[in-house]
């Protein structure tokens, strides 16, 4: 059976606080004098899928993030294929 | 006959002990369950602090979804009493048991120390031994901690300072059905005058009177 690869990239909603980014931001900022303004610190998890087609691992990675990887309360998140 | 409690033992727990010697000094027959265990027959269920699994993904994620844990949700529609303290109270979170999230602290430290907080409601199975409004002292140990709130609930406890960034000072909150408490601080740890206070007795001496009717 095929395998598919794929990344799914999870971050905090717009609107939660995230202070391990503020903490890198504020490095980057202020002791190493980078013009960095916004820094969101998320999650890249990295999956191998087998399925008889493309759309079928598609399913698979959707259900893996609804039921374990992605908390929607305060995460969002989007699929990329490898 | 003593009313019965079990600990979960989930991998990574370590309150179990401290809660079971708690609830035992309080007068429960108390059992320790493990993954594979029932939780049926139990008047009350705790989920104790600790790191399950590791804090992997999220603090509560893994552990929420194990089997014992779908257990505890069978059992929480019947009414039971469900105690989640601070990674029990993650893992409730993470099973939807309890609305909202915890999520790092605001200063991205993790803070071990004694705190205040404020009973503000005694209308329930756990806190019904305090007075409304009385202010208490037990120990906090969290690094996620911070509590989001996405919808109105029922709080049980507040934080007298902000000490973690928690949404309007939010401690411990209690589901609509009154059954299920979680809570971030460890009354576990606050038992005996000689450790530093035993403010924390009266939650499970509440448990009891409320069992005991």
């Amino acid at each position: 059976m095929p395998v598919f690869k794929f990344a799914v990239d999870v971050q905090y909603r717009s609107n939660v606080r995230d202070p391990r980014g503020e903490t890198i931001e504020r490095v980057l900022r202020e002791e190493k004098n980078l013009p960095v303004t916004k820094l969101r610190l998320g999650k890249s998890i990295h999956l191998e899928v087998e399925a008889e087609t493309r759309e079928e691992a598609r399913e698979v990675v959707r259900r893996a993030c609804e039921e374990l990887l992605v908390n929607p309360v305060v995460e969002e998140y989007e699929v990329r294929e490898l | 006959m003593k009313p019965r409690a079990c600990v979960i033992v989930y991998p990574g727990s370590n309150c179990d002990r401290d809660v079971y010697y708690a609830l035992e000094k309080t007068g429960f027959d108390v059992r320790y369950v493990g993954l594979e265990d029932s939780v049926n027959g139990y008047d009350l269920v705790v989920l104790p602090g600790g790191f399950s699994y590791g804090d992997y993904l999220r603090p509560g994620a893994v552990a929420a979804r194990e089997r014992v844990s779908f257990e505890v949700a069978k059992v929480a529609e019947k009414g039971k009493l469900i105690l989640g303290i601070c990674n029990g109270f993650q893992i409730l979170i993470e099973m939807g048991l309890l609305e909202g999230a915890l999520l790092q602290n605001s200063s991205g430290k993790f803070i071990c120390k004694w705190v205040d907080l404020i009973v503000e409601d005694v209308d329930n199975p756990f806190t019904n031994a305090f007075r409304k409004g009385e202010k208490i002292r037990i120990p906090i140990a969290h690094g996620f901690g911070r509590y989001v709130k996405v919808s109105d609930v029922r709080v049980v406890l507040r934080y007298v300072d902000d000490v973690n960034g928690s949404d309007e000072r939010i401690a411990g909150i209690v589901n609509e059905g009154k059954n299920i408490f979680g809570l971030m601080p460890h009354p576990e740890r606050a038992v005996e005058d000689l450790l530093g206070g035993s403010d924390g007795l009266k939650f499970f001496e509440s448990i009891l009177r409320y069992l005991k009717g």
